[in-house]
């Protein structure tokens, strides 16, 4: 009987143990605040046929803002908006946010998969991008340190960029079904 | 006895595995500024947060009772969290907020100037949002007008495909400022477009002595469609005499452009704006 029972033991002992260290990782996982891999798919965009080094930059520069979005909602710093990548209601939204979470004490953490961007929409004058946005996120929600919300998603996104003086910016960020 | 530790360790395990978190039950859709209710199960206290695109809330909530969620609350259309946090664990669900009806437009219109009689010379696109400002994503329809001076207005209508409707529109035939609006579910939305004359058409020159030398001036500079090339336009006069070859520039002034040269002899006068080249007159002396 001993003999039995030691397999479920252990089974039941290592399945807590998982529970133990599944905690820390999704915390790292949760804190990553690198730039995410960002694709970029213009075969069904139009009026404007996309320069080289337009498509680059979208691919740079929205990474780049979701780093930003990332960081500041993970750390609760509102001073990192002001680089530039995250422009018009999407800063606005993102800087309102991000005062609720301060005041109440809760952050929000996002770690990225890919970014699949569909280009949608380029004007013809180059001056405003409309893209979607599917992407793998692992999104937790902390109340100070306690995560009360732990979730990976692929989620869709409707995204409005214009060109600024050096790069492409988000200027509007919606969630979708 | 020997299976009171299985025993001991499942209730203590299974009994971790099957704890019933309460349950929220949201609606999959809300229309932005909304006020609605999600209904919870259980019993006692818990935190309720509902974070949003742009509003993050906590709040202590009773299980088992509605929550009332105010239509401020979701104003930014978008993709939510409802979590609750209890002593039984914690659970969540997800919906969408969707933008309101149409209440206002972000505008596009290009370029500022355009020469007349240009196909798909101006450019037009419109974003509808609603009251809160959310991009409207369904699809809408959006009247693009373009009112030029003496001209009877054109305009069509165009249906939102993921929130835009653009389209190209051609230049009038006439110069002058043309109002370029776009209207959707009563509101408009008016740009100015300067249309100017397109390149000069039937270039022509002619010379005159005076006390001071030769005074050369073009006539009445006009586009093909006859509209008056705008001040400031740059026209090139070449003269080619014994002395070699020389350029002046001189930009039209009153529908004109001239120049005063020193009397250059017998000489070759030619005339030119932009890609336009006009006509070449002779000039010498006892002329």
């Amino acid at each position: 009987m001993k003999l039995r029972l030691a397999p479920l033991c252990a089974l039941i002992l290592i399945s807590a143990a998982i529970g133990t260290i599944t905690i820390p990782a999704t915390l790292r996982a949760a804190t990553d605040t690198s730039a995410p891999k960002v694709k970029l798919d213009t075969s069904l965009m139009g009026p404007r046929a996309i320069e080289d080094i337009t498509h680059k930059n979208i691919i740079r520069d929205y990474g780049l803002a979701w780093q930003t979005m990332a960081r500041a909602l993970a750390e609760n710093q509102r001073d990192l908006l002001e680089n530039g990548y995250l422009v018009g209601f999407a800063k606005e939204r993102l800087t309102q946010a991000l005062e609720d979470q301060v005041k109440i004490g809760v952050r929000v953490s996002y770690s990225h998969g890919v970014h699949n961007l569909q280009g949608i929409f380029y004007s013809p004058d180059g001056s405003a991008m409309e893209l979607r946005d599917t992407a793998q996120v692992h999104i937790q929600v902390l109340d100070g340190n306690r995560v009360v919300h732990n979730e990976q998603a692929t989620l869709r996104f409707i995204v409005l960029m214009t060109p600024g003086a050096d790069r492409w910016q988000v200027r509007y960020l919606q969630a979708v079904p | 006895m020997r299976k009171l530790p299985f025993t001991f360790l499942l209730l203590i395990f299974g009994g971790v595995g099957v704890a019933n978190p309460a349950e929220l039950r949201v609606p999959p859709m809300v229309t932005a500024g909304n006020t609605f209710s999600i209904a919870t199960s259980g019993r006692g206290e818990a935190d309720f947060y509902l974070v949003g695109p742009g509003h993050v809330a906590r709040q202590k909530i009773r299980l088992g009772e509605e929550i009332r969620i105010a239509g401020t609350d979701v104003r930014i259309s978008g993709r939510y969290l409802a979590i609750l946090r209890s002593a039984e664990g914690n659970t969540s669900a997800a919906f969408f907020v969707s933008a309101e009806t149409p209440a206002s437009l972000s505008f596009l219109a290009h370029p500022s100037r355009v020469p007349v009689g240009e196909s798909q010379g101006i450019g037009a696109v419109a974003f509808p949002l609603d009251k809160f400002r959310n991009l409207v994503l369904q699809p809408v329809d959006v009247r693009f007008e373009l009112q030029a001076k003496d001209a009877p207005p054109v305009s069509l209508v165009v249906q939102t495909k993921s929130g835009v409707a653009w389209t190209p529109m051609d230049s009038s035939r006439k110069a002058g400022v043309a109002l370029l609006t776009a209207a959707v579910n009563g509101f408009r939305s008016t740009r100015v477009i300067q249309q100017v004359a397109a390149t000069p058409c039937g270039l022509r020159v002619k010379a005159q002595r005076t006390a001071r030398g030769l005074l050369v001036e073009t006539d009445p500079v006009r586009d093909c469609l006859g509209n008056p090339v705008p001040d400031g336009t740059i026209v090139s006069f070449t003269i080619i005499g014994r002395k070699g070859k020389s350029t002046v520039d001189a930009p039209i002034k009153r529908g004109v452009a001239s120049t005063q040269i020193p009397d250059p002899g017998a000489a070759s006068i030619s005339v030119a704006s932009s890609v336009v080249i006009g006509n070449e007159i002779r000039v010498g002396e006892g002329q």
